[in-house]
């Protein structure tokens, strides 16, 4: 036990690209600075390996061209009742192309009413942005919508 | 606690009931530093600065959470729904990778 926390300690002090343990939720700084994290990892370390449903439940609203890759906005509209016994748990923001494929992740709850979620993104280029959303019984959906990018946003 | 950085809680709409469902927006001024880009006079890399966790309470008891990266943009925009049950004030914290904290209370007056 002794050893495996010793390892473990040096894993996160090493700060490599990261290792997708499901409690590494955050990317790894890395000694060039900033984060890095592939979207397969950011998955992997949501989901923990579970199936993911590409459900129309997930609305996702992102411009088909963003002019500015820096202030890229998205919403997500989950369909959903909101009760204690339902509710969406999580809703992940991803992209698949950024070099810290993790955006946001948002935890609601009942009170929110709502499975809806809105912020602004950066996009370093033209890639999929990507809503993971995790429901009150564990299970995973998904929507995906592919982004033009003119001019990158440095993510 | 005075305020450190410049931040809005917006409701819309600005008027409602309770039993509404309404739309809380929070903004905040907030580089959101990468760590990856380089400032052009010194050449040196601007090192990452960026809200990295939020919490919204309503009267003390949180009841939307998130954790936030660098790539979201700068001056951070988010918005959620929330159901009013009645008066009370709603607080939003948030600290930033650098171990800033802040907080933006704002009260909920429903009509009727």
């Amino acid at each position: 036990m002794e050893r495996r926390n010793f390892i473990k300690s040096i894993c996160a002090a090493t700060a490599v690209a990261a290792v997708a343990s499901p409690s590494a939720l955050l990317a790894k700084d890395t000694p060039k600075g900033g984060n890095v994290l592939t979207y397969d990892a950011a998955v992997a370390a949501i989901t923990g390996g579970k199936v993911v449903t590409d459900s129309d439940k997930v609305k996702l609203t992102v411009p088909e061209i963003a002019e500015n890759g820096a202030v890229v906005p998205v919403k997500v509209n989950v369909e959903s009742p909101m009760t204690d016994a339902d509710h969406v748990k999580a809703i992940h923001i991803l992209t698949t192309k950024n070099g810290n494929a993790r955006s946001a992740d948002i935890m609601l709850t009942p009170m929110n009413a709502k499975g809806y979620f809105a912020t602004r993104i950066k996009l370093a280029g033209t890639q999929d942005v990507v809503a993971l959303v995790e429901l009150s019984d564990g299970s995973f959906l998904r929507a995906a919508k592919p982004v033009k990018v003119t001019i990158g946003g440095c993510g | 606690m005075a305020e450190a950085r410049k931040s809005m809680i917006k409701f819309k709409p600005k008027k409602f009931k309770v039993g509404d469902v309404i739309k809380v927006d929070f903004i905040v001024i907030h580089p959101m530093e990468t760590g990856t880009r380089k400032d052009k006079k010194t050449g040196k890399i601007k090192p990452a600065k960026y809200i990295d966790s939020i919490t919204f309470s309503l009267d003390g008891k949180p009841f939307t959470s998130m954790k936030v990266w660098e790539t979201v943009s700068t001056n951070p925009y988010f918005s959620v729904n929330m159901k009013v049950l009645g008066k009370g004030k709603i607080t939003v914290d948030y600290t930033d990778n650098t171990g800033e904290k802040n907080s933006k209370s704002k009260k909920l007056k429903p009509k009727g």
